[in-house]
């Protein structure tokens, strides 16, 4: 069809960045590489992989595997029309049909490009359904191959395989028998009828009518107007699952939920698929963006010879639904939309209503996390993006804001940049987590900048505007995340930002989230690099905010130098003691003449003195550097527990006197914290009742970027440590006195955690409905002004919603429902499947890199 | 599908050791007189490392500062920093050791080739770290590439501190170890 009619090299030459000569483009990335490997290596070993980045050696004849691999990794991204690729694959497939390697390996090749690369799937499509004209038996190989892997992935509740090999035959519509596709996405249904019935919770049903209505629109590009029918009926199904709203999506909104202020409202990803699919079934099903393949032009027939009939039809693939559905190794989430850029002024992405914005975000997103071994590869194919999609999706790579504006105004396309960051950020700011850890998507933006810093910056400024400007009733969790994100991508480009932008903010108080993320910026900043460097990146305004003492290199004061110090001889006395390692007995006399001093100065309990002298002195000892440190610890670490253990004032105390000491510092404060924890000098609930207690006051620190970031580390420490113990339950082949042993682990392990999360809840709860005793007396001493009460109290709403959800996601991993559900679906697994087939599974797919190990080679 | 075929992925992955780290372990195989079926795989030794050898650090960066990036991508169990063998001064390497060996692969796709202290930094799995591979190996005690490098780097001591000729034979990934 016309899609293809203009030559994309021609469309390629107007583009900014990149430029039209795309093996040059190439050569640039190879650089990037290149610096892997001592460049001698790669001149005496070509690279050999990778064929898009090697250019074809030259004057050899190519083994018509090696050849097929190459044409078909690289389809769609050459200078070549991908019908005429598609063409040629096609022929050199027919021709070397009788090879071995092209029956078989060429197929793995084949399905694990459906798999990597989706971008591609239509394009690997197109390939069997030209081939198809010509030698059927070839198509319905791939159908099969395609088919055994997709048993595969439905078998081990693999969604993400599952639903992009499910859209290679979504894409081959029209070679099926009778409905094809529809018949199985009905049967998929079914299923979610099933599942949906049995749990009012139920979140696999979720992600199945997910990959239905993303399948949909595939299938009628392919199939054509015969299958509108059919696809009605099956969104007249899904609404109602797809208008439903599970209670755990309150918490994973993006934005602080009840509040009117949020720049877009909520909508569930399944929700906002199926009203895109409504709108696009009023506008005839047109779905432009989604490329198409033609048939090829039948071979001349001799006259009187009858034209060949229409294409030989395939019967579509048996899949078997497991009973029960396994959920997969991952827990699922019901999926909130978000985007920086949507329904603003200029429409530089699909309107929220439009499908184009869900199917285009689902591809960018999947090849994003299928592919995060590889951030350079990810980011030249996002780069890319406009090469996969039909011609006049989108504007000109790297166009301005100001020409777009201008070109928006004949027609509707889009700007490929906003929606790669747009897509980027969706992820980075999904709840309850995203598919990786967050600092890959770090990375990978900035290898984005690197390759395309003309196109993508500009881009990424307008969402961190976006951001910084709704950044005060954003989710607390996120908004950690974005400061995170925010300071190491800067640290990757000299620092540049133009502060001079948010020079107005710094005149609101420090509670103010604007002021506060500023304050915390410059805080990450410095650890990233160091803080004479931080002031010579910013304006003058700024330096104040950047403590003079931290210029010079010293380690922070020891408080007991200053005879005014209450216990300042037995501080110093300490501080040497440790330096000449004393034994035991010294340092216990000086403990003991702390107590003393302290019951005759009348203190309650005389041990919080004793710590804080012993704990300071610990951190003097260690401030030269975190190995200092340790050692510091390891030899203050006999008397500090054995002091410390008699009062939970005194171990809370380790906390205070850790932070006073690194209070220009808040950074070594919270590592430090970290350390002691494994040490087990500290119990995870010393340093919550620390931070939310003692140190709370009128709830100030709530808006203290380190006082999150201690606590949710301390949390996390807590979790890691549940999913550990639940693994190991999780293991076939345990003897009863193994369980026994688990189990009594774990049931502890649950209250304590329960017990933590409900000693934030109700920590903060008190604040964000500004009922704090202490909150309420400052106010009422003139000591806090109103808008700092309110302040507060929105700070504090935002920690609640942050504790709420994880303590809800933590209850899906070690309640005793959901252990009890996974013990019993791992003894109903058939035994021989278990580690040959997972095995296999794990092979090079990206998702499954928790086995890694395999994919050494 | 034969569950045992190796699928290659269709683009390289980043976490994969370098030629390097498998040329080190293939040389020692050679020097000893043992039997080569005792290691048949050169990369076998790194199929569980939970340590990364990080280089192209600047003398300057500090623990608190490789800490603060690397703690990225998990719990970091111990780092080292590499030492002047003579000064005791930091010469622009480190070993990070995670407590996962899936940490240490996510490190070498999401933190190598990026930028600590403004400087391009890179990762390479290692076998893990012994006493005495703190020190530099170049002969005035910081890394051998640092011996002879004719660029100007602030970053790591100026000049290189010896003419190229007397190493002219050493390459650049040497400064491994």
């Amino acid at each position: 069809m016309a899609d293809y009619e203009d030559d994309r090299r021609d469309r390629g030459r107007n583009r900014g960045g990149g430029g039209g000569n795309k093996r040059r483009r190439y050569d640039d990335d190879d650089d990037n590489y290149g610096r892997r490997e001592p460049p001698q290596r790669r001149r005496q070993n070509p690279r050999e992989g990778d064929n898009h980045y090697a250019p074809r050696r030259e004057g050899r004849l190519e083994e018509p595997f090696s050849k097929l691999r190459r044409l078909l990794i690289n389809i769609a991204s050459s200078s070549k029309l991908p019908q005429t690729e598609g063409e040629e694959i096609a022929a050199v497939l027919a021709e070397s049909w009788n090879e071995e390697k092209v029956k078989t390996d060429f197929f793995d090749v084949w399905v694990q490009l459906i798999l990597e690369q989706p971008f591609k799937i239509p394009f690997v499509a197109g390939v069997a359904f030209i081939v198809n004209h010509e030698k059927p038996e070839i198509a319905s190989t791939a159908i099969e191959r395609v088919a055994e892997r997709t048993q595969e992935a439905l078998r081990a509740g693999q969604w993400k395989e599952f639903k992009l090999l499910l859209r290679f035959f979504a894409c081959l519509q029209s070679l099926f028998e009778d409905d094809g596709i529809f018949t199985f996405l009905e049967q998929l249904f079914d299923t979610v009828v099933d599942l949906q019935s049995a749990n009012e919770n139920d979140v696999v049903g979720i992600e199945l009518v997910k990959i239905i209505l993303l399948t949909v629109p595939y299938a009628l590009v392919a199939g054509g107007p015969r299958f509108h029918a059919k696809a009605q009926e099956l969104l007249q199904k899904t609404e109602i699952v797809a208008s439903n709203t599970l209670s755990i999506e309150r918490v994973i909104e993006a934005y602080v939920s009840d509040n009117s202020e949020k720049p877009i409202p909520y909508y569930s990803m399944i929700g906002l698929l199926q009203t895109q699919l409504n709108n696009e079934a009023e506008s005839g099903w047109e779905f432009a963006f989604i490329p198409r393949f033609q048939p090829p032009i039948p071979k001349k027939t001799e006259d009187g010879v009858p034209p060949p009939p229409g294409p030989s039809m395939h019967p579509f693939p048996a899949f078997s639904v497991p009973s029960p559905v396994n959920q997969g190794p991952k827990p699922l989430f019901p999926e909130a939309f978000i985007s920086l850029y949507v329904d603003q002024e200029i429409e530089t992405v699909p309107r929220i209503g439009d499908i184009a914005g869900s199917i285009i975000r689902d591809s960018i997103v999947d090849t994003i996390d299928q592919l995060d071994f590889n951030r350079d590869a990810v980011a030249k194919f996002l780069v890319e993006l406009d090469c996969y999609w039909s011609v006049h999706t989108f504007a000109k790579r790297a166009i301005a804001f100001d020409r777009f504006k201008e070109e928006q105004k004949d027609k509707i396309v889009w700007k490929s940049e906003d929606m790669i960051i747009d897509a980027i950020f969706s992820q980075l700011l999904k709840l309850p987590a995203p598919e990786h850890k967050l600092v890959y998507y770090h990375s990978l933006i900035t290898q984005c900048c690197k390759i395309a810093p003309a196109a993508i910056a500009p881009s990424l400024g307008r969402a961190i505007r976006f951001i910084y400007k709704n950044l005060d009733f954003m989710d607390l969790e996120l908004s950690y995340r974005f400061l995170d994100w925010f300071t190491h991508h800067l640290s990757n480009f000299e620092f540049r930002w133009r502060w001079t932008e948010w020079v107005e903010y710094l005149s609101l108080p420090n509670l103010h989230p604007k002021k506060a993320f500023i304050i915390a910026t410059l805080d990450k900043e410095m650890r990233l690099s160091f803080a004479k460097r931080i002031r010579s990146t910013l304006p003058e305004e700024y330096h104040s905010l950047i403590p003079a003492r931290l210029d010079d290199d010293n380690s922070p004061d020891f408080k007991y130098e200053d005879p005014n110090t209450p216990f300042s001889e037995e501080g110093k006395a300490l501080l040497h003691q440790l330096k000449k390692k004393a034994p035991a007995e010294e340092i216990q006399a000086t403990i003991d003449a702390i107590h003393m001093k302290a019951t005759e100065a009348g203190i309650d309990d005389v041990h919080v003195p004793s710590t804080d002298a012993l704990a300071t002195a610990i951190c003097r000892l260690g401030a030269k550097s975190m190995s200092h440190l340790l050692s510091a610890i390891e030899r203050g670490k006999e008397p500090l527990l054995a002091i410390a253990d008699r009062s939970d004032a005194a171990k809370r105390q380790i906390v205070a006197s850790v932070v006073e000491y690194w209070k220009d510092q808040p950074g070594v404060a919270v590592n430090i914290v970290d350390k002691l924890l494994n040490y087990q000098l500290l119990q995870p609930v010393n340093v919550i009742q620390w931070a939310l207690g003692d140190h709370l006051g009128a709830g100030e620190p709530l808006s203290e970027s380190w006082v999150f970031e201690m606590v949710s580390n301390t949390v996390t420490k807590v979790t890691n440590r549940n999913h550990q113990i639940v693994s190991a339950r999780l293991v076939k082949t345990l003897s009863p006195e193994q369980i026994t042993l688990i189990e009594e682990a774990l049931g502890p392990a649950r209250t304590s955690t329960r017990d933590i999360f409900k000693y934030i809840e109700d920590a903060v709860s008190g604040f964000a409905q500004g009922a704090a005793d202490k909150l309420i007396e400052k106010e009422a001493l003139g000591e806090l002004a109103p808008e700092d009460v309110k302040l507060i109290g929105v700070w504090a709403k935002r920690w609640h919603t942050v504790f709420l959800r994880k303590g809800q996601v933590e209850e899906r991993v070690i309640s005793e429902d959901s252990v009890d559900t996974k013990i019993r679906l791992l003894e109903a697994e058939p035994e021989p499947m278990v580690e040959g087939e997972a095995e296999g599974e794990g092979q090079g797919n990206g998702v499954q890199d928790a086995n890694g190990d395999t994919e050494m080679l | 599908m034969a569950p045992e075929r190796r699928i290659r992925s269709t683009v390289d992955r980043l976490d994969k050791p370098s030629s390097y780290a498998g040329s080190k372990n293939r040389r020692r195989r050679r020097d000893d007189d043992e039997p080569r079926e005792r290691t048949p795989d050169p990369f076998d030794k790194l199929k569980d490392s939970t340590t990364l050898y990080v280089g192209n650090l600047s003398f300057y960066t500090t623990e608190e500062q490789i800490h603060e990036l690397f703690s990225k991508c998990g719990e970091i169990k111990r780092l080292v920093m590499g030492l002047d063998r003579f000064q005791k001064t930091p010469c622009g390497f480190c070993f990070v050791e995670y407590y996962t060996h899936q940490d240490a692969l996510d490190c070498m796709k999401y933190i190598g080739g990026t930028k600590l202290d403004e400087r391009v930094i890179r990762t390479d799995l290692d076998e893990g770290f012994q006493e005495g591979r703190q020190y530099g190996r170049g002969k005035s005690g910081g890394q051998v590439r640092d011996e002879y490098r004719a660029e100007y780097d602030p970053g790591r001591g100026g000049f290189g501190r010896a003419h190229i000729d007397e190493y002219g034979g050493e390459r650049e990934f040497n400064e491994y170890r």
